[in-house]
């Protein structure tokens, strides 16, 4: 198969197996493992196809463009590096699916277990084939989510949960920590592709963001590879399944850190600041994972602190940017992947056959379970490095190097910790080996349950062990060549010489891997009396750290978050204001300019000053009477009233007769409503309050006063209503210039105006209809009329009066609209008028009288209004005008004689519709509550009077 | 004193009055208060056209001078939609007093908190 | 003329005609009333898109109402930035619309689909609009549709919410009138184009006016997009709001976000004087707090559709961090953003309902309860929803926050940005992590008892799934044509920065 197309099918195949599993679903373990299975051989058989001309030199790169605008494309390329990866993430994740399948009891969610794991292998192959970083943090990311989906497989265990979570705090926080580091690089290096970006090594070493860009992807790769201080995600992983701890949390997850420190090793390494950062924070993390791994008692956990360690051990070598390093660190990368999967799977396998991973209630295990006991013995024996395993000869490699390289100007430091680490780790091997196969059986019960498994679950782990055997016994046939060149594509260069053998003569290395066995036979001879004394050390749980520390971060925020979004319309309103006070003043000072303008002014009038005195003290009277609320209506309505005066008096007469109608309305709906409302409840606010509230009021009024002031000294700037007039008669066929501009030139305003009025009459209607029914209702009923009212409910003067009165005001609404055109008035005066006159009918009859008299419905009112508005502005596209365009002619009629036709007026028909709909709909049904709570009071008030009676 | 003085010194304190009342802690108070606040604001946007007397915009072949028409027309507009508007909150406080049996204004202090909270930590 | 030359308008005549006609047969024939809903949402999608493909050869399309020219009448603008809003506009409407049908929450009040679509029609007239006066016009009218969807439903959480969410909406809309009086006062003039012109002119004398007038609009309009301190309104009032309607509100902040990108550049450009990008220095900080306490709510809400509310306001957040940038490239990628944030938002909320619809007594509270319904399937969804609220691979947050990191870098103070981004998320990964464990997968006895009413779950069906399957699908496919979806908002974007060139295809040669 042509590589591009190898390279696409490789990534894309294990997301189809993925989406297969998850769409059959059911219980088919079978059906989910054998597609699993079948997903991981083909990659495996895809990379085995291509691995002769990659490792012969040749690269393969394939790219289709996904966002140029961030530089992100779907490229993807294999290299030895990306070769040797894949393998490794094919080949074990194909044994892994075979165990997992004998380890999984059936009835379990296989569907989704093999679904996460397709997910994350897939996810694992597009870090390891990215030929663009961005894209390769997406799958990165992408890992993190998978891990946290297959470590809370066990959803039902608190363990699992948590762990998951932590996790994703951890691997997932770090890898954006990653994306700001790698979107750094690319942004120096000028490119996301990665070949260009490991071309450009000294552009960005020699950037001064260079140390940023390294800290920030080191945080990255060190969070995801379990480094200190970020390793304790790892032993809490392992609440997983173990063949997720085999695959993810030993082979491949936990090596994606690993990978890009290789696959960035030629722009990044080479610093001292590198060299210093990598290499310390390896070898922290490979001492101390080798001590911790000593004495822990589950095996999960033992092999969790024991890979924390390895990992360690690879970012050290790294770290040393020195050629040969690397070598040796891709062979171990090698060993490590083959030795620790399979004693993950050994444990899963002593945990499902003893029911146990305890070592301490475990030993002498090798007489139930030979096989078992072989295949870990072997794999424990690589892992502690002893010959003629591969482990020993990377081993041996690692220590040589450490020869080479001298920490903080300390030749001797980095070979004499090495060393004890190696030390440590040969005794966690030899003690995991021994304490589980050989001596006597601690405890008779998981000892006589255990037995070996079906071949099904040994064969994966037999395999890889075979491996680590060959690795030892002919490695260069077996991986010379791979390690070569695989270790050329990280640093960059082909490599001089390389011989990988068992014995390399007497050296320095063999010295200290020499003591470093005898050191670990010591240890585990010991190893009682180790325990003892250790146990006094106080181990830091890190879990509970990290829990606390979520917790607290918790409650800290929610007290915060609480406290300072308490639904609390007051604060709300107050930040309102004073951002708009802060700026404003802002803007006065930064603008500057001057306040007063010099339009001069107009002399006022006695009588205005009157007004304005009134208007003052009504104004100061609602503020400081803000209890007796009827009596704050009437000061409200005279501030309204004084306004009105003042559009007269400013020629603006449509103006005032609108205001004088809507405050005529307005009070009558607060009237409706108060009655219902508590009519004098006590204050809240405390007086600082009120200080603090007044302070922000005045700064405002002040302000506001100071724009109108210095808005009203200046020169208009010939504004565009000259425009309005020149054109109003002879465009808009109407000499009330005010009018036409409402349904005419700004016909489009009107329309969404008449809208809003119309949605405020539904909702109205909306929020009301509910309130006989439930608690509201119940209140209604116990609602007491304070206001006292003529004995008789409805007045006959005041009910024949306006009985009388309704047909006048009707027809001079029909006046008003008419001459609206032309005259103050129009639509909207004319509705508010009529509907004043149909309030009062309500007021004074009641509404059995009234709603008899009353065929049409408000909604219809309101619908047929908005259409008629609509139509008559679609009907100028009939004449290929725009929407809203107008046409006006001049008949005459006998008697009548000449009069004006004009679209318009039918609009304004329109308007009126609305607004009298909408406005009967609000106050009528507001009323109609009002009455119906005074029925029921009045009912029982009655039902009391009979009690009384008798 | 000049009518510009009247003007602007009556917005500015119908500002004042309806901040001030916006601020309480009752429904019908802040109504009352938003009210005052659209007065002034309607004076405020009229006043934009600045001021004229006894030039009404209605057209005639011998007039020359007219008041600016155009924000007579938006404060038109604007009335029109502070009344839906206040019509509109009139209600919903009354709704909301009658449906919880509470006219003040500022909900209860501790918000959603009432299912027993399991945090960030365990769980 | 053509009927394409009239399609600018369709946007507002179609919902416009739909809502008195719904209105009219709803009382007596529910089915027919919701189909004409239905059809209205289809038509306004076919038009918005024939719009967003009319724009995208780059030419700015006005349109005169009544045919009165600009700047004397009121003119539409249909350039790529507006058909992008209509366009998103619309297909969120389908979506909340078709949630709102299926899961019959249409039905628990009355009037919800004639304000449904007002509220469209308030929308899309707010993006097309090229005049000030009208644009506030459209706001109210989307307001008060908001009022009424908000409330639908009632019951004492709702009223009380929608007092505070009125009452701060009134203020705002009283502000942005003295915003408006100022600006004529100054410019005599309401259409935008024109005032960018005149603002230009304006004399040292009036600066001070000027830039308090600039300032006060922007507030005004800040106030709307939620943006810190004036987001106080939103947390409770999404999370109480019908699921359906929550999910329509996705867009409402979006306005305000529209609004400052619309008119900053406009008016308040290069050549503004003392007004010139007057709010500049002010939004990257607030920008940043409001990530920062958006996803902070995230971290520690209690419940999802508490947490989907919070998540809004941080989403707004982070796009105001790259609106503040004003280059091309940051605005691009503002829009990128705005579409995806908008669409996750709704999605979040939709799913908190699926939830919550199955625990009748649990609701969607983050506490364990008893195993429910399509679990598996609805927890599939829930993740989605939070992968592209926080902005994870591979929906389209994550390409997004790279389109915002990256362009921000050669702003000022980028660094602060970076990391109000990347922590914010994180401590939304975090806490949609705690809410999802808890829901979906620690588990309690069925026996035991919700801590709220209400009895067994109701019996649901899988179609109230539709509506958030649609929304993660359209995410999906933004994340896959970014391409093309980063060229058109390149492109908008470069546009609304050319002030000039929109001036003078609206005001022609003046």
């Amino acid at each position: 198969m042509a590589i591009p197309l190898t390279l696409y099918t490789l990534v894309l195949l294990p997301f189809v197996a993925a989406l297969l599993i998850a769409a059959i679903g059911g219980n088919a373990r079978v059906l989910h493992s054998g597609i699993a299975a079948a997903g991981s051989a083909m990659g495996l058989a895809l990379i085995v196809s291509a691995a002769g001309r990659v490792i012969g030199g040749e690269e393969f790169a394939v790219a289709i463009a996904w966002v140029p605008a961030i530089g992100l494309e779907f490229s993807l390329m294999i290299d030895p590096l990306g070769l040797m990866f894949a393998g490794l993430i094919l080949g074990i994740g194909l044994l892994v699916v075979i165990f997992g399948h004998f380890y999984l009891a059936e009835g379990e969610a296989t569907a989704r277990f093999f679904a996460s794991l397709m997910l994350f292998q897939g996810a694992m192959l597009g870090i390891v084939l990215a030929g663009n970083v961005l894209l390769l943090l997406i799958f990165w990311e992408l890992t993190s989510l998978s891990s946290f989906l297959l470590i809370g497989f066990w959803r039902h265990k608190a363990e699992a949960r948590q762990g998951a979570r932590m996790a994703l705090a951890v691997t997932g926080g770090g890898g954006l920590v990653l994306i700001a580091g790698m979107v750094l690089l690319g942004i120096v290096a000028g490119s996301f592709d990665l070949m260009t970006i490991l071309a450009s090594a000294d552009v960005v070493q020699a950037s001064p963001l260079y140390p940023v860009i390294l800290i920030l992807i080191l945080i990255g790769c060190f969070t995801k590879s379990a480094q200190f201080p970020f390793h304790f995600w790892l032993p809490h992983a392992m609440a997983a399944p173990t063949p997720v701890s085999a695959y993810l949390h030993s082979a491949t997850m936990v090596k994606a850190g690993v990978f890009l420190l290789a696959r960035l090793w030629p722009v990044l390494s080479g610093t001292d600041l590198y060299t210093v950062i990598v290499t310390s924070v390896g070898l922290v993390t490979m001492t101390f994972g080798a001590f911790v791994a000593l004495f822990r008692h589950d095996l999960k956990s033992i092999l969790a602190y024991s890979t924390i360690s390895q990992l360690g051990l690879l970012v050290m070598l790294l770290g040393f940017s020195i050629k040969m390093a690397a070598v040796a660190a891709v062979l171990h990368i090698l060993n490590h992947a083959a030795f620790k999967a399979a004693l993950f799977m050994t444990a899963g396998i002593v945990d499902h056959e003893s029911g146990t991973r305890d070592i301490r209630r475990l030993g002498g295990l090798a007489k139930m379970m030979p096989i078992t006991a072989i295949i870990a013995t072997t794999a424990a024996a690589a892992m502690a490095g002893l010959p003629p395993l591969g482990g020993f000869i990377s081993k041996e490699m690692m220590l040589y190097e450490t020869l080479e390289i001298s920490l903080f100007g300390l030749p001797w430091l980095v070979p004499v910790v090495a060393t004890i680490a190696a030390t440590l780790s040969v005794g966690y091997s030899l003690r995991l080996a021994w304490h589980l196969f050989f001596g006597s059986p601690r405890e008779p019960e998981p000892y006589a349950r255990a037995h070996d498994p079906g071949v099904g679950m040994w064969a994966s782990p037999a395999v890889l062990v075979l491996l680590a055997v060959l690795l030892g016994l002919f490695p260069m046939l077996l991986a010379g060549t791979l390690v070569a060149s695989v270790a050329g594509a990280v640093i960059g260069e082909p490599l001089p010489t390389l011989d990988l053998s068992l014995w390399h003569g007497v050296n320095w290395a063999l010295g200290m891997s020499m003591m470093a066995v005898a050191g670990g036979v010591l240890l585990l001879w010991r190893h009682k009396d180790l325990l003892l004394a250790t146990a006094s050390l106080l181990r830091p749980d890190a879990k509970a750290m990290f829990q606390s520390l979520m917790a607290g971060a918790d409650t800290l925020v929610r007290k915060f978050i609480v406290t300072t979004h308490t639904p609390s319309l007051q604060r709300m309103v107050f930040a309102t204001f004073s951002v708009v006070v802060v700026v404003v003043i802002e803007g006065a000072i930064t603008g500057g300019g001057i306040l007063t303008g010099p339009r001069e002014g107009l002399p006022a009038s006695p009588v205005a000053i009157v007004a304005w005195l009134l208007l003052i003290i009504a104004t100061a009277a609602v503020v400081n009477d803000e209890r007796h609320r009827f009596r704050v209506l009437v000061y409200i309505s005279v501030i309204g009233l004084i306004i009105a005066l003042a559009f007269v008096q400013f020629s603006a007469p449509d103006l005032a007769l609108t205001q004088i109608s809507v405050e005529v309305v307005t009070i009558l709906l607060l009237l409706l409503a108060l009655n219902l409302l508590p009519k004098a409840p006590p204050l809240l606010s405390s007086s600082p309050r009120k200080w603090r509230d007044g302070a922000v009021a005045c700064l405002g009024g002040l302000l506001v006063g100071g724009a109108a002031w210095a808005m009203l000294t200046r020169e208009p700037n010939d504004p565009i209503s000259s425009y309005h007039l020149a054109n109003s008669y002879s465009g808009g066929g109407g000499t009330n210039v005010v009018n036409v501009t409402l349904v005419d030139f700004r016909a489009f305003d009107t329309l969404g105006e008449i809208i809003v009025l119309g949605i405020a009459g539904l909702a109205i209607f909306a929020l009301l209809d509910t309130t006989s029914r439930g608690s509201a209702g119940a209140r209604l009923r116990t609602w007491q009329q304070d206001v006292p009212h003529s004995p008789e409910s409805h007045p006959i003067m005041f009910v024949m009066s306006t009985r009388i009165l309704l047909p006048l005001v009707l027809s001079a609404g029909i006046y008003m609209f008419l001459r609206g055109h032309n005259q103050p008035g129009g639509g909207f005066i004319a509705a508010l008028v009529v509907a004043i006159a149909f309030l009062l009918q309500y007021l004074a009859s009641g509404f059995d009288w009234t709603d008899a008299r009353r065929r049409i419905g408000e909604h219809t009112m309101i619908a047929f209004g908005v259409l008629v508005a609509m139509v008559t502005g679609l009907g100028a596209l009939i004449f290929d005008a725009n929407f809203l365009a107008t046409a006006f002619d001049y008949f005459t009629l006998p008697l009548i004689g000449e009069f004006e036709l004009a679209t318009a007026v039918l609009f304004d028909v329109g308007v009126f519709c609305v607004v009298f709909g909408a406005v009967m709909l609000a106050l009528a049904q507001l009323s109609h509550i009002a009455q119906r709570a005074a029925r029921a009071h009045q009912a029982q008030l009655d039902e009391e009077k009979a009690e009384g009676s008798r | 004193m000049t009518l510009e003085f009247l003007v602007a010194s009556a917005i500015g304190v119908l500002v004042a009055g309806g901040i001030y009342m916006a601020l309480r802690g009752r429904t019908f108070q802040v109504v009352l208060g938003l009210t005052l606040f659209s007065y002034a604001v309607n004076l405020f946007l009229f006043a934009s056209g600045r001021l004229t007397v006894n030039r009404p915009p209605i057209w005639s072949k011998t007039v020359t001078e007219y008041a600016d028409p155009l924000p007579q027309a938006l404060v038109l507009t604007a009335i029109v939609i502070t009344f839906g508007m206040t019509a509109f909150a009139v209600v919903l406080a009354l709704r909301s007093f009658l449906e919880t049996g509470s006219d003040q204004v500022d909900g209860d202090i501790v918000s959603s908190d009432d299912q027993q909270p399991d945090g960030n930590g365990a769980g | 003329m053509s009927l394409i030359t009239h399609l600018a308008i369709a946007p507002v005549v179609i919902p416009a005609l739909a809502a008195p006609l719904a209105l009219l047969v709803m009382r007596r024939r529910r089915a027919l009333g919701i189909g004409i809903s239905l059809v209205s949402a289809a038509a306004m999608l076919l038009a918005a898109l024939a719009l967003l493909w009319a724009a995208s050869d780059g030419t700015i399309r006005t349109y005169e109402l009544g045919d009165w020219p600009a700047p004397f009448g009121i003119v539409l603008v249909v350039d790529r930035l507006s058909a992008i809003m209509i366009t998103l506009a619309a297909s969120l409407s389908v979506i909340a619309m078709l949630h709102a049908v299926l899961t019959r929450a249409d039905r628990k009040g009355w009037h919800f689909h004639p304000l449904f679509q007002f509220q469209m029609m308030g929308l899309n007239g707010a993006f097309l609009t090229g005049d000030l006066f009208n644009l506030f016009v459209f706001f109210e009218v989307l307001l008060i549709a908001s009022y009424g969807l908000m409330l639908h439903g009632q019951g004492p959480a709702r009223l009380k919410a929608g007092v505070q969410y009125v009452i701060v909406n009134i203020v705002g809309s009283s502000l942005f009138l003295i915003a408006l009086g100022l600006l004529y006062a100054l410019t005599g003039t309401l259409n935008m184009a024109d005032m960018g012109l005149r603002v230009a002119e304006i004399g040292p004398d009036d600066q001070g006016l000027l830039r308090v007038a600039a300032l006060l609009l922007v507030t005004v309009f800040a106030l709307k997009a939620a943006l810190v301190p004036l987001h106080l309104w939103l947390p409770r009032t999404y999370a109480v709001s019908t699921p359906a309607v929550a999910a329509l509100f996705a867009i409402m902040t979006k306005v305000g976000v529209y609004s400052i990108i619309r008119v900053v550049p406009q008016v308040f450009g290069d050549g503004a004087g003392a007004a010139a990008w007057a709010p500049a220095p002010y939004l990257l900080p607030a920008a940043i707090v409001t990530a920062i306490i958006g996803f902070g709510g995230v971290f520690v809400a209690r419940s999802l559709s508490e947490q989907a509310a919070y998540a809004v306001i941080g989403s707004t957040g982070t796009l105001l961090i790259a609106v503040a940038g004003w280059q091309q490239d940051t605005l691009s990628a503002a829009l990128y953003y705005l579409v995806h944030s908008t669409l996750a938002g709704a999605a979040l909320f939709l799913v908190a309902d699926i939830v919550a619809r199955r625990r009748a007594g649990f609701a969607d509270n983050a506490s364990p309860g008893p195993d429910f319904a399509q679990r598996q399937f609805v927890a599939l969804l829930f993740l989605a929803a939070a992968i592209a609220a926080t902005g994870l691979p591979p929906l389209s947050g994550f390409i997004g926050k790279l389109l915002i990191l990256e362009s921000v870098a050669d702003v000022p103070f980028w660094g602060w940005s970076w990391a109000a981004i990347l922590f914010s998320t994180l401590i939304g990964v975090i806490g949609f992590a705690r809410t999802g464990s808890l829901i979906f997968w620690k588990e309690t006895a069925p026996s035991k008892a919700g801590p709220l009413e209400g009895a067994l779950p109701a019996t649901v069906s899988r179609a109230d799934m539709v509506a958030p399957i649609i929304a993660i699908v359209l995410l999906a496919a933004l994340s896959l044509g970014a391409g093309g979806a980063t060229d058109y908002t390149a492109e908008a974007a470069a546009q609304l920065l050319d002030s000039a060139a929109t001036a003078h295809a609206v005001l022609g040669d003046r």
